[in-house]
Order: C-alpha cells, then sequence, then structure tokens
C-alpha cells in the first residue's frame, strides 16, 4: 500500500459483523509487560505529551481517574515533584519523568527518581531518534535504571525502532513532524505519513515484544481510533489536550473570545523560555496558536473514550486489544460530508 | 502524435525525506559550504550554493550584500543583451559569472547564444537556462555553459503554466536533469518552486547543486521597490519578470503577439532579509542531521524520499 497519513487517504475501518452489545461494555483497559523492565502496567493507553502547556500536574491529576497516562514535561522543578507525589500519590503509577539527552536533563531527572520512587517510566524524548549519540544515551539509562520502563523517540522506521528496543528501551514513540504545532516539516522536508509510519513501526516492535506509540497527527477521535487499529500499543496526544483549565498559562481574553496559547517544544516560544532564544545555527521547528479555551479536560477525554468505544463496536473488537486485529482500512478521498462546515 | 507520458512526476510537496540513522550530535556540526570546479570555466567556487533569483525585485546589490555575509553566492548578473553584458564585464572584470536566462531555453538561437558567450569569455563561469529535461542540458553543457538552471513555471510569479500549458514537476525535473549533468561533470540549479526550507532541503537531496530562491527572499528591506503601507499592514510589490508590470518596466509594455507570463503580487513585508536566511539555514543543518549527512554534499547520496499525500497537519494552520 501506498503512504498516507491518517487524516486525508486511509480512512474509517470497514464495519464489520459486530455481536457486541453496547458501546459501554467496550474494554479500553490494557495490560503490558514491557520488554526489559520487566514491569507490567494496566491503564487505558492515551498519554498526554511532554509539552509544558499539556503535560502538567493539573493534567496528570485528570487523568490517572481515567487510568490514562501522562508524560510530565522536563520543566519541571525537583521541589515542584516532591510537593506533587505528596499531594497526589494516586497519580504516580500512571506518569512519567521526561528528558532529553543533555547531561543536564539527565541529572535532574536521576534526582527525581530517586526523590520520588513511586514514578516507574522515564520518557526520552528527543527530535532526532536516529543519531547514534541518542542510542548511547538509552543504553546509558537502561544500564543505570535497570528496572524503569523506558519510552525513547522519536522514529519513523521498523530498523531503528528495532535497534532502540534492543539498546533497552520498552516503548518507541513513532512520529516525524505529523504534530499540530510541529513545523520541522515545512523546516527541513523530513517527515513520514503517520499511518504507515505506526503500521510499519508496530510490526517491528511487536516482534521483538517491544511496544511502540502513535506521537502526534492525531486531530479528532477518529484518529486516535485509526492509530490503535494501525498496531500503537499508546497513543500520545498534544494539541486534543490543549486549551483546558488544566493546561498552563493564562485563559487570554480577545474580541470576547477565550483563548489559551499552545506551542510546540521547538518553537521560537518555547525555545525562548526554557534556552534563551534561537541558537544561530538552527530555525525554529514548531509554532505558536491561540487555541479556544475549552473549560475542564474531562469534557473532551469522555469525548476522546466514546470515539474509540464506538469504533470498537463498529468493527466488533470487545476490548481495546483486539482492535488493530479487527481493522481493516479503506482508502478514501474524502472524509467527511462538507456541505455544513 | 500527440503521446502521454504516463510517468508519474513529482513536485516537492508530493514527498518528504525518510530519516536515516546519522553519528551527528548536533545540528552545527553541519557543513553548508561546498567547492564546485566548474566544466567549461575551469573556475573554482566555495560557498553555500543558494542564489538569489536574477528578478529585479530580489535580485539586487542590498541583497547581494547580505548574503556575501553568509553565503558567498553570488547574486545572478541577469542580461542576456550581448552589449550590456560586454560593457559590464568589461567594466567590472571582477564578476566570474554570466547569468544567461531565457524563458525558453530550448531554442537552436539560444544554444548559439550560449556558444558565442562561451567564446567571448571563456573564462567565466556561464549560468545558461531554463529547461527541464536531460537532453537539452547535456545539450547547453556541451555548448560551453557551465551550470543549467532548471525549472519551467514553478515559480510562485510564474504564470507560463496557466498561460502556455507547459512544464515539469519540479522534483522529476530536478533528479533527471541532475542526473544528465553530473554524467557530464556539469551542475545544476534548481530554479524556483521552493516555498519553505523544507523545498530547499528536498531540492539539494533530490541533486540539485544550487537553489535559486525569488519568493522565499521576496518582502525584505533588502529587496527592490518601494514599502506598501495600507490598513496599518506593510507589503512590498513583487513579480515574475514576464509579468505585466516588469515588461511595462523594461519593454514599454506587453508586446501584440505576447501575454504576459506571470503576476504581481504584493508580500507581507518581513523585515531584514537576515533573519529569513538563518531559518533557511536551520532548516538544512536540521535536515542533514535527520538524514546524517555531516556535509550538505552528503545529503543527494542520504536522501530516501517517501511519497506522501499530505505534507503538514492542517488543523491550525488558519491560526498560522
Amino acid at each position: 500500500m501506498s503512504c498516507s497519513d491518517p487524516s486525508e487517504a486511509a480512512s474509517g475501518a470497514e464495519p464489520r459483523w459486530a455481536p457486541s452489545k453496547a458501546a459501554v461494555r467496550v474494554d479500553l483497559e490494557r495490560t503490558f509487560t514491557f520488554r526489559n523492565s520487566k514491569q507490567t502496567y494496566s491503564g487505558i493507553p492515551i498519554i498526554v505529551a511532554n509539552m509544558d502547556t499539556v503535560g502538567t500536574f493539573e493534567m496528570a491529576a485528570v487523568m490517572s481517574q481515567h487510568s490514562m497516562f501522562t508524560a510530565i514535561h522536563k520543566h519541571y522543578a525537583l521541589d515542584e515533584w516532591k510537593l506533587f507525589a505528596a499531594n497526589h500519590p494516586e497519580c504516580l503509577p500512571h506518569v512519567a519523568v521526561s528528558s532529553g539527552s543533555g547531561k543536564s536533563d539527565l541529572e535532574k531527572m536521576s534526582s527525581i527518581l530517586e526523590a520520588v520512587p513511586q514514578v516507574k517510566f522515564i520518557c526520552l524524548d528527543v527530535a532526532n531518534g536516529y543519531s547514534e549519540h541518542f542510542v548511547e544515551f538509552v543504553k546509558l539509562v537502561r544500564a543505570t535504571f535497570p528496572e524503569h520502563t523506558i519510552m525513547a523517540g522519536n522514529v519513523v522506521t521498523g530498523e531503528m525502532v528495532e535497534e532502540l528496543i534492543l539498546s533497552g528501551a520498552d516503548i518507541i514513540k513513532v512520529g516525524v513532524g505529523p504534530g499540530s504545532v510541529c513545523t520541522t516539516r515545512t523546516k527541513t522536508g523530513v517527515g513520514y505519513p503517520q499511518l504507515s509510519a505506526v503500521i510499519e513501526c508496530a510490526d517491528s516492535a511487536h516482534g521483538l515484544k517491544g511496544h511502540i506509540i502513535s506521537d502526534g497527527g492525531c486531530t479528532c477521535p477518529g484518529d486516535v481510533a485509526k492509530a490503535f487499529g494501525a498496531g500503537a500499543d499508546f497513543v500520545m496526544l498534544g494539541g486534543m489536550f490543549s486549551g483546558h483549565t488544566e493546561c498552563a498559562g493564562e485563559v487570554i481574553e480577545k474580541n470576547g473570545q477565550k483563548l489559551k496559547l499552545f506551542y510546540g517544544m521547538s518553537s521560537e516560544t518555547a525555545m525562548k523560555k526554557h534556552a534563551g532564544g534561537v541558537a544561530e545555527y538552527r530555525a525554529s521547528e514548531g509554532k505558536t496558536v491561540e487555541v479556544p479555551y475549552k473549560g475542564d479536560v474531562e469534557n473532551t477525554i469522555l469525548d476522546i473514550l466514546g470515539g474509540l468505544r464506538s469504533t470498537c463496536t463498529y468493527v466488533g473488537a470487545a476490548k481495546l486489544k483486539e482492535l488493530s486485529r479487527r481493522a481493516t482500512f479503506i482508502r478514501v478521498t474524502q472524509q467527511h460530508n462538507t456541505v455544513f462546515s | 502524435m500527440p503521446h502521454i507520458d504516463n510517468d508519474v512526476k513529482l513536485d516537492f510537496k508530493d514527498v518528504l525525506l525518510r530519516p536515516k540513522r546519522s553519528t551527528l550530535k548536533s545540528r552545527s556540526e553541519v557543513d553548508l559550504t561546498r567547492s564546485f570546479s566548474f566544466r567549461n570555466s575551469k573556475q573554482m567556487y566555495t560557498g553555500i550554493p543558494i542564489i538569489a533569483a536574477n528578478m529585479d525585485t530580489v535580485g539586487t546589490f542590498e541583497m547581494a550584500k547580505v548574503l556575501c555575509k553568509h553565503l558567498a553566492a553570488s547574486s545572478g548578473m541577469g542580461s542576456s543583451d550581448f552589449e550590456q553584458l560586454e560593457q559590464i564585464l568589461e567594466a567590472v572584470p571582477q564578476v566570474k559569472y554570466i547569468c544567461l536566462d531565457v524563458a525558453n531555453g530550448y531554442s537552436e538561437h539560444f544554444v548559439e547564444f550560449v556558444k558565442d558567450v562561451r567564446k567571448r569569455f571563456p573564462k567565466h563561469t556561464i549560468m545558461a537556462g531554463n529547461v527541464v529535461t536531460g537532453e537539452m542540458v547535456e545539450e547547453l553543457i556541451l555548448s560551453g555553459a557551465d551550470i543549467i538552471k532548471v525549472g519551467i513555471g514553478p515559480g510562485s510569479v510564474c504564470t507560463t503554466r496557466k498561460k502556455t500549458g507547459v512544464g515539469y514537476p519540479q522534483l522529476s525535473a530536478v533528479m533527471e536533469c541532475a542526473d544528465a549533468a553530473h554524467g557530464l561533470k556539469g551542475h545544476i540549479i534548481s530554479d524556483g518552486g521552493c516555498s519553505c526550507p523544507g523545498d530547499v532541503a528536498k531540492a539539494f537531496g533530490a541533486g540539485a547543486d544550487f537553489v535559486m530562491l525569488g519568493g522565499m527572499l521576496a518582502g525584505h528591506n533588502e529587496s527592490g521597490g518601494e514599502l506598501i503601507e495600507r490598513d496599518g499592514k506593510k507589503y512590498k510589490l513583487f513579480y515574475g519578470m514576464s509579468s505585466e508590470m516588469a515588461m511595462k518596466k523594461y519593454a514599454g509594455g506587453v508586446a501584440e503577439y505576447r501575454a504576459s507570463e506571470g503576476k504581481t503580487v504584493e508580500v507581507p513585508f518581513k523585515g531584514d532579509v537576515d533573519h529569513t536566511i538563518r531559518d533557511i539555514l536551520g532548516g538544512i543543518r536540521s535536515t542533514c542531521t535527520y538524514v546524517g549527512a555531516a556535509k550538505l554534499k552528503e545529503l543527494s547520496r542520504r536522501t530516501t524520499f517517501i511519497r506522501v499525500t499530505q505534507q503538514v497537519n492542517p488543523i491550525f494552520s488558519d491560526d498560522s
């Protein structure tokens, strides 16, 4: 098949004869045992992205009530982590500490994991997961934390998924450039259509008993369903969780409309905030948008989970785990009837 | 006989580059300068091979001053008028490049013209074009040109495709022409069709030795033309060199027997070109680290294009 992004070519799973009763009965929880950490995890495998706007402690407090996961962004200080751990011990099984591949990131992450030993997940996130330097970094983290579950990325092709799993990562983040506030594709021309990337990377990971996260490119609950249908074990969302009460930043009022800022972590906004500006030799690879304020994230969560349950009943999957086995994609030329949009 | 070529030909928007394993640690490790030795002039050139188009709006002396700092690239000396060319080159012997630019590089007359210029200026490096197919690249190189300009109709203010129906998808044109040129130790310029830094990277990835930019450099302080203010927003005029605007300016109007093949647009004013250039170079450095190319020269060897149906996630594109 040819390569395609979720929103354009490949679409909705074909309905199949479904013995199922109501959407309510569909079980969205999954249980995983990770290849390298040997840890077991149960929950609804949707992850809030480790971006400083959405990957917040406030978000994690709501997500954990639904047994959903939050990759906490890397810019919280150690003391903020300690306070969060004391106030919300119930959240700790459903969060990850994030880190880039720099030395200061690693030191900070190590101090957090030492202070809050209940956190069992590490999210190692770099723009370009293809560098040998990153492979070495994953090996180093695995050696230092043999029993933590390591998420690592981002990559988009099978051979690199295999390399990172064999280097000690448990869950590989898949996606280069699909995000709503990512401009990597216009700035560099590099990228891979997300649906095809998920299908190919899931195949490589599952062959080694590893797992993948589809990271980026979902614009609606249907896209989340397609990512799971394509074989993603987890789906990471940024833009869909932006603009809520639990997101960082103030609500802005403009022309009577309430808005919140949302931006990519390589945007000029983020680089100014955390690195003092865009370095001379590089271009920003993200943008900043004002998204309409959507209130509490609870409604959005119910909308996504409701959509996903409905997908499962359409294709006859009683559990989320069965979705990819029941998924047949049909290539389409239009997603929806545009007459009233 | 009418003939339909069923091979699919692609544009920049139809592909993305596949990331590859890399030993680079940082974008700052990437070297964007290249050195070329030209086939016919035997001259050497070292610099970042990005060229401001020889359009009167962007190929200005002011632009050249800024580009020199970054790129040491020469803005094209545009003039196909033989006598004017002789006068300029005699007056300023330091200029070593001649850019011979005609709308239709396929005419026999142009081939003869290239031969004449080569005879008159044996040691100048000659850029000639525009063409889009391998056999014509070979013809022009064998006639004395060093660097062939590739592109018919891809430019942002070019209306050749609409007015004439003639053209060739730019990515395929670059790949085919680069192959033809490199076989003869010649070089090519991908001229037109780049709308973002990623497109520039794709042109180099496809085998272009140089990339020429017009629209991406338009609307800056260093661009030609006055600043226009309307509704509190600032604009600058940008137009194709075969547009009615350009023909009025230099030829006293559009001749009776021809149509204009360019349009005029008002582009939002973008300030100093320095910022845009840094954005382009930063983007290409990032591309090189994604595919594991330590030098720009290696980029095309490390390039695998993936055919795609969509370039970017459009969900927030109204806000940008």
